[in-house]
Order: C-alpha cells, then sequence, then structure tokens
C-alpha cells in the first residue's frame, strides 16, 4: 500500500499541468510588521502594522485616526528612522504629534495647499476643484516619497478629504504605490474616511468613536476608541480550525490635553 | 644645480577661445568675435573655420555680415578673465611658479619648470600633459620649452604644437621667426625693414656696437632676445582658486532649457576644477543679469557637497523652475563654493534613510508642486500661542547629534487634534456661558459635553497679540456623528472659531 506522501506525489503529478504543486500548502509570506505602539492595536495585526506595504485607517473624525498614525510615527523616529507626512488639507497639529513622541526633525511634512489661493475671485466658485488640486498635490508627492526611498513610514493624510474625491484615485495609482512601498520597505499609511486602495491595501482598519472621559466634570480626560480590522493580508490573518475568521475589534483609549498636564 | 627651464603655454585666438570654451555648440561653427562700439565694431578674433570662409581679423560688422554661415558674438571680458583663471589654474597643477605673459587677445603664461623631471618627466611629455590639461579644460595652447623665458615665449607665440628647444640652441630655433615677433616700435621696425633685416637670424648677426650706436641701448635687448640670451628675472604670480564661470548672450535668452543647456556646460567645467583640486562643489550660486530687471540671484546648497553634475544639474533645474526669472536673461554667472568631498560613514545596523542627494531633488520637486515654505520639518516654537510652529527645511540629521524624543514607549497614546486651516467661523448658542450648540457653513451640533473655558493670551505689547478662551467640546451632529472638537472664542472680537477636531 503506497504511503499517503507517495501518493500525494503521484497525484500532483498527474495534476502538473493543470494544477501545479496541488496538494502542496503554498509557503506562507510572513510580512515584517512594525508595532504601532498601542499594544491593544499590535496584539489584533499580530505584531503591528505591515512594513512595505500599504496600511489603511479609516473612520470618521474624532474616530482615533490620527492618534493612531502618530502613536505609529513615534514609533518610527524612536528608532532613528525617517518618515513623511503628506498632508492634502494641511492639518496635522505639530504639537500633538510631539506630544505622542514623534522626534519632529525626523519628520518630513508636506503641506499641500490650495493652488488657487490668492487668484482672482471668478463669478461662480468651482468648489471641486480645490480639492482636486490639494488631492492631486498629495498624490504626486506620495509618488515622489516613495520613490526616492529610504523613508520607514508615509503617511497620506486623506482624512479631511471628502469620500467622494478620494474615491476618484485610480486603482493603478494604489497599485503602483504598492509596489514602490514594497520595493522601498516604507509602510504607507492612509488615513480616509473610507477604504480606497482595495486589494492593494494589506491592512484595512476601521475606527470608530467610543466614548470620552471626563476628570471631575471639567477636563476631557481622554477617549475611547474601536478598531475593528476592514481587512487583513493573509499572513496576518490567524488560521484556525474553524476556517479563517476575522479578529474581534479592540479598543484603545487615548488621553486629552488634562491628563497630559497632569502627567507632566 | 640644474640650469633654469622654462615652459611656456599660449592660447591665440582667446576671446574666441573664451566663448565657445562655454558655447560647445558652436565649437565646428565658423565663429568671429566683434569688439568696439557699435557701429564701429571690428573683428578681434575668429576660429579656423572663419578664416577659412574668408575673413580676417579687423573686418567691420557689416564685411561679416556679408559672409554667409558666419556667427557673430560679441566680446566678453568677464568670460574672458573666467577662461584665463582657468588657464592659470590648469597651469599651475605643473609648477607653482608662474608668470603670466598674455597681452589683449592672448592668454599665456610661463612656467618656471626647473626640476620637475622627477615628477613630470623630461620636457616633452610634460608640455603634452600641459596640453593635454588645457584641452581638457576648452582650451588649445600651443608649449614651447626652453632654457631661455623670453625664446620660449616667442616660440610659443609663433609655432603650434610643442616646441622643445635644447640649452644652446636658442639662436638656432630661433632663425626663421619674423621680426614682428619682437614686437618692435613701428619706426624702428620700418628701419629694419629699409636695411632688408626681416628675420631674427639676421637681426641676431649684426654687430652689437653699430647697432646701439645706430638704434639706441635697446637695440642690444633686441638683438639679445632674437640670440635667445636676454636674461629674465622671474615674476611669479599667486594662481588664485577662485570657481566661477560666465556666459553672456549675444541675445536675451527667455527660455529655461537654452539657459540650462549653458548651465549644464559651466556646471562641469567647475565639477571639473574642483574635482582635480581633490574638492567637491557645496554651494552654488546663480546670478543672472537680466533685461530691465533687478539682477536675479539664487543658491543652491546640496546636502552633501558633490561634485555629481547630473544632479546638480537637476537642483539648478528645479531652482530655476521654482523661481523663474522675471525678465530676459542678458548673462548667467554661476559661482561655486568648494567644499570637502562628502563621505558617508553607515552603519551595518543603522535603519536606512534616503539617499541625500537624491533627496534634495525630491525637496526640490515637491516644494516646486506645493511651495517654498510648504516643505520640511515642523518645529515648535517657543510660545505660549497655541498651535504655533515654524517649518526649518527637513535634514538628515546625524544620530549620534540627533535630538532624541522622549522614549515613546513610555508615552502614553494622546488624542491628536486635526487643525482646520483656516479655522471655521462658527456661531456658538451658550448657556450660562457654557456653549450647548454651534453651527457651522453646513450642519448644525448639539454639545454633550463641553470643557473649558482653557483661556490664554499674550504678547499684548505687539499686533501679534492674542487673547482666547478654548472649549474642548463633545459634540453630535445633526447627521447623528459624534465629534469631539476644539472650539476657541476670540476674547477681543467676541468671535468663535472651530480650530480643530480631536482625532
Amino acid at each position: 500500500m503506497p504511503s499517503a506522501s507517495a501518493l500525494r506525489i503521484q497525484i500532483e503529478n498527474a495534476l502538473e499541468r493543470r494544477f501545479p504543486s496541488a496538494l502542496t500548502p503554498q509557503p506562507r509570506t510572513i510580512l515584517e510588521t512594525a508595532s504601532t505602539g498601542i499594544p491593544e492595536v499590535d496584539r489584533l495585526l499580530d505584531g503591528g502594522l505591515p512594513v512595505g506595504a500599504i496600511s489603511e485607517i479609516t473612520g470618521p473624525v474624532s474616530s482615533g485616526r490620527t492618534s493612531l498614525a502618530l502613536a505609529f510615527l513615534a514609533q518610527r523616529t524612536s528608532e532613528d528612522r525617517v518618515c513623511a507626512w503628506v498632508d492634502a488639507n494641511d492639518s496635522l497639529d505639530s504639537e500633538s504629534a510631539a506630544a505622542n513622541g514623534v522626534a519632529l526633525k525626523q519628520l518630513l511634512w508636506v503641506r499641500c495647499k490650495n493652488q488657487l489661493q490668492g487668484t482672482k475671485p471668478i463669478e461662480r466658485p468651482d468648489f471641486s476643484r480645490p480639492v482636486f488640486s490639494r488631492l492631486d498635490q498629495a498624490l504626486r508627492a506620495t509618488d515622489l516619497l516613495l520613490q526616492a526611498g529610504g523613508f520607514a513610514a508615509l503617511v497620506l493624510d486623506l482624512g479631511s478629504t471628502a469620500p467622494e474625491h478620494a474615491a476618484k484615485v485610480s486603482l493603478a495609482t494604489w497599485f503602483r504605490f504598492r509596489q514602490a512601498a514594497d520595493r522601498t520597505r516604507c509602510s504607507l499609511l492612509v488615513l480616509a474616511q473610507e477604504p480606497l486602495s482595495q486589494s492593494s491595501a494589506a491592512v484595512v482598519l476601521e475606527c470608530a468613536p467610543l466614548t470620552a472621559q471626563s476628570a471631575n466634570q471639567t477636563v476631557l480626560g481622554g477617549c475611547s476608541y474601536k478598531v475593528s480590522p476592514g481587512r487583513l493580508a493573509s499572513s496576518i490573518k490567524t488560521l484556525s480550525i474553524a476556517g479563517q475568521r476575522k479578529p474581534p475589534a479592540v479598543e484603545w483609549s487615548a488621553t486629552g490635553a488634562g491628563q497630559r498636564e497632569a502627567s507632566a | 644645480m640644474s640650469p633654469n627651464l622654462y615652459a611656456c603655454a599660449h592660447a591665440e585666438e582667446f576671446p574666441a577661445q573664451a566663448l565657445l570654451r562655454i558655447r560647445t555648440e558652436l565649437a565646428s561653427q565658423p565663429v568671429a568675435i566683434l569688439d568696439g562700439r557699435p557701429p564701429l565694431e571690428m573683428v578681434c578674433s575668429l576660429n579656423r573655420q572663419t578664416r577659412l570662409k574668408g575673413a580676417a581679423l579687423g573686418m567691420t560688422r557689416l564685411e561679416t555680415e556679408s559672409i554667409s554661415g558666419l556667427h557673430l558674438l560679441a566680446r566678453s571680458l568677464e568670460t574672458e578673465a573666467a577662461a584665463s583663471a582657468v588657464f592659470l589654474e590648469c597651469a599651475a597643477h605643473f609648477s607653482p611658479r608662474l608668470e603670466s605673459v598674455s597681452n589683449e587677445y592672448a592668454c599665456a603664461c610661463v612656467l618656471d619648470i626647473t626640476g620637475t623631471e622627477r615628477l613630470f618627466g623630461p620636457p616633452e611629455l610634460l608640455a603634452e600633459r600641459l596640453r593635454a590639461a588645457l584641452a581638457s579644460s576648452g582650451l588649445r595652447a600651443s608649449v614651447a620649452v626652453s632654457a631661455n623665458f623670453h625664446t620660449a615665449c616667442m616660440k610659443a607665440a609663433t609655432t603650434r604644437g610643442i616646441t622643445v628647444i635644447p640649452p644652446g640652441q636658442e639662436a638656432a630655433a630661433l632663425s626663421r621667426l619674423s621680426l614682428a615677433a619682437l614686437n618692435l616700435p613701428i619706426d624702428h621696425a620700418e628701419t629694419f625693414a629699409i636695411w632688408g633685416i626681416r628675420t631674427l637670424a639676421e637681426l641676431a648677426a649684426l654687430p652689437e656696437s653699430d647697432l646701439v650706436a645706430r638704434l639706441g641701448p635697446q637695440a642690444r635687448d633686441w638683438r639679445n632676445l632674437a640670440r635667445g640670451v636676454l636674461p629674465h628675472t622671474f615674476q611669479p604670480i599667486e594662481a588664485g582658486f577662485s570657481l566661477q564661470e560666465f556666459c553672456a548672450f549675444e541675445t536675451p535668452v527667455e527660455q529655461i532649457d537654452s539657459l540650462l543647456f549653458i548651465g549644464a556646460r559651466m556646471i562641469d567645467c567647475l565639477a571639473t576644477r574642483a574635482a582635480t583640486h581633490a574638492l567637491s562643489l557645496a554651494s552654488l550660486a546663480v546670478q543672472m543679469q537680466l533685461d530691465g530687471a533687478p539682477v536675479y540671484q539664487r543658491t543652491i546648497r546640496p546636502a552633501l557637497a558633490t561634485i555629481d553634475r547630473k544632479f546638480l544639474l537637476k537642483l539648478l533645474q528645479l531652482e530655476i523652475a521654482a523661481h523663474p526669472p522675471q525678465a530676459a536673461v542678458l548673462s548667467l554667472t554661476l559661482s561655486a563654493q568648494a567644499g570637502q568631498s562628502s563621505k558617508v560613514q553607515l552603519g551595518l545596523f543603522a535603519p536606512q534613510t534616503p539617499e541625500p542627494s537624491r533627496l534634495d531633488v525630491t525637496i526640490a520637486r515637491l516644494k516646486a508642486i506645493t511651495g517654498e515654505d510648504r516643505v520640511g520639518s515642523p518645529v515648535l516654537e517657543d510660545s505660549h500661542r497655541p498651535g504655533s510652529f515654524r517649518m526649518e527645511s527637513f535634514a538628515i540629521a546625524n544620530s549620534s547629534s540627533a535630538y532624541k524624543p522622549v522614549e515613546s514607549s513610555s508615552v502614553l497614546p494622546r488624542m491628536a487634534l486635526r487643525r482646520i486651516r483656516p479655522p471655521t467661523p462658527v456661531r456658538v448658542q451658550l448657556n450660562d456661558l457654557k456653549p450647548v450648540a454651534f453651527r457651522d457653513r453646513e450642519q448644525s451640533f448639539k454639545v454633550s459635553a463641553a470643557y473649558g473655558p482653557w483661556r490664554t493670551s499674550g504678547c499684548w505689547w505687539s499686533t501679534e497679540a492674542w487673547n482666547t478662551e478654548e472649549w474642548d467640546v463633545l459634540a453630535k451632529s445633526s447627521s447623528g456623528a459624534s465629534i469631539a472638537c476644539l472650539l476657541v472664542r476670540n476674547c477681543t472680537h467676541n468671535r468663535w472659531q472651530l480650530e480643530a477636531f480631536y482625532d
């Protein structure tokens, strides 16, 4: 009686032309990850955000996207790495970045601006054009920085860009970003209100606000946020006998300004 | 002690050579250089192709314009000065003792090469290397080597290529030269012509005492010159090292591409000159004379001193594209500051960082896209004004000297603000001096909790004074979305603004 391995080889040889290595499990590609600095999120992602891939952090305003991205940058800059923040709407607060531990000297901040500012007013203002203009600048800047290489993390902040405008970015652009990020080993974080890059993203995290804490009813003490995985790369998903299940959402909290002063 | 030995390098038609050194596209074209005030300009220098077309020195502009296919350029003394500096700099590589013997239309210098045989080999080899070095700088010169200073000068000025005159053979080497090589005053030249004296050999053969009796004591020097025995006291000059190139255009240039075409050649020359001194270019200053506008000046400072021509040209292109000149360009000057060749010590376990030269180009491109002041590193201002910062140029700091932030693992995640620039004006409804609802241009919000006020003020002595009241507000929009935001009241004008969202 032939052994199981011999039988498997026999079947694979028979099916080789149509299904190469039909019964051999594909080798699992383990993505290198980098810690986000938030233990709850790291546990959810099995180590952190992937290196050399696109990660999307989506959610509405006040859902903790920016705090999560800054915590990640703080981790990367603390390792003497260089990061970049492409700010489509010029909304980064440098004080918040410093308070979260980001080394500002190692952060290249690209502030996109409305190119129509300063031009003479026109009769019917076209509100869509400035948005596209900023978005276009942000995409071009991201492309340049990814091609330049050497950045450990790059945040493309489209968090304040209307989803209907951000969704018009072609999938070919995201695919190009993914290839460039992979080649230069750069973690590309996309902050947006809704998922944009679809299959090009290795990780999509959906953020939502939970509760706000107050200290003595006079100070905003902090906020709790919920993070649930919208999409995880196969290498990050936890394999189980029952099949591939989406990990449950996790909660994490960030302290507010009052807590900061108290701890200081 | 070995006898003195001199090498003279002589570049004739220097006005033409200096211009063609930069304008390489005209190198194979017939070019005539005009000097003088319009309309009385005359040809002062020309190249071989122009001679073949029938042009000659001293022709007027009208005469030269009648010759088809001739490129007429105006003489540029600045370009000649820059080329002359390059000429002397090349010569200084072979001997520290130089004496300039240039005249109005030729650049020449004499090198004291006594005792250089062990460094450069025999005089023939040194002459070849000197000529090749000058040729690599875009200058064509003839070289003559002699034990007599004046013999070397006269021979180099009157013959092409390389001539090495053995000691004692000076008179023989000069014998066939015309009397014009001595640059005699016109009346004396006429006297010699009447006597039938046409070559230096014939002059050398005249008896010294009779010659002095008829023409005066200077005739002794002429005779000694013709015999190759006139002594000379060497007066060495200090060959300066200044990295500067100049090019004046015959017509105002409006196209950036045309400027860059010339700029590329100038950068090439600067980089080559710096490299010969084992140096790099630390900064590049661009100066343009504009047609009816102030002088255009920009400075390019790469992160690391470099001699990478393509990289410097790209930076120049991006700089000019980001700050285009306001009028047509009359002349272009590139001056460089030399710096030590940069060496970067990489560590085996050091994290990967952007390549400095590539990062320079990337940042220049980003600035071209977003604006000059929109790219860099944020630096917090030493001020209590909320949200104050300034932008500084981004540079990769040396990890040993870089500012170390607070250990990030010890920092708890903190609520970050997303600033709204410029802030949105809102209408706020108050109850017991606390916001209970507010409304912007699009929707209304109902406040569920308001924490504050946090009052700040400062700079009351200046126009940048501020006096504000901040409220951390939790609110629900009319669409049901929960937000945490920062409402600010300008106490001076009693205006409310939505400054930021907590995110």
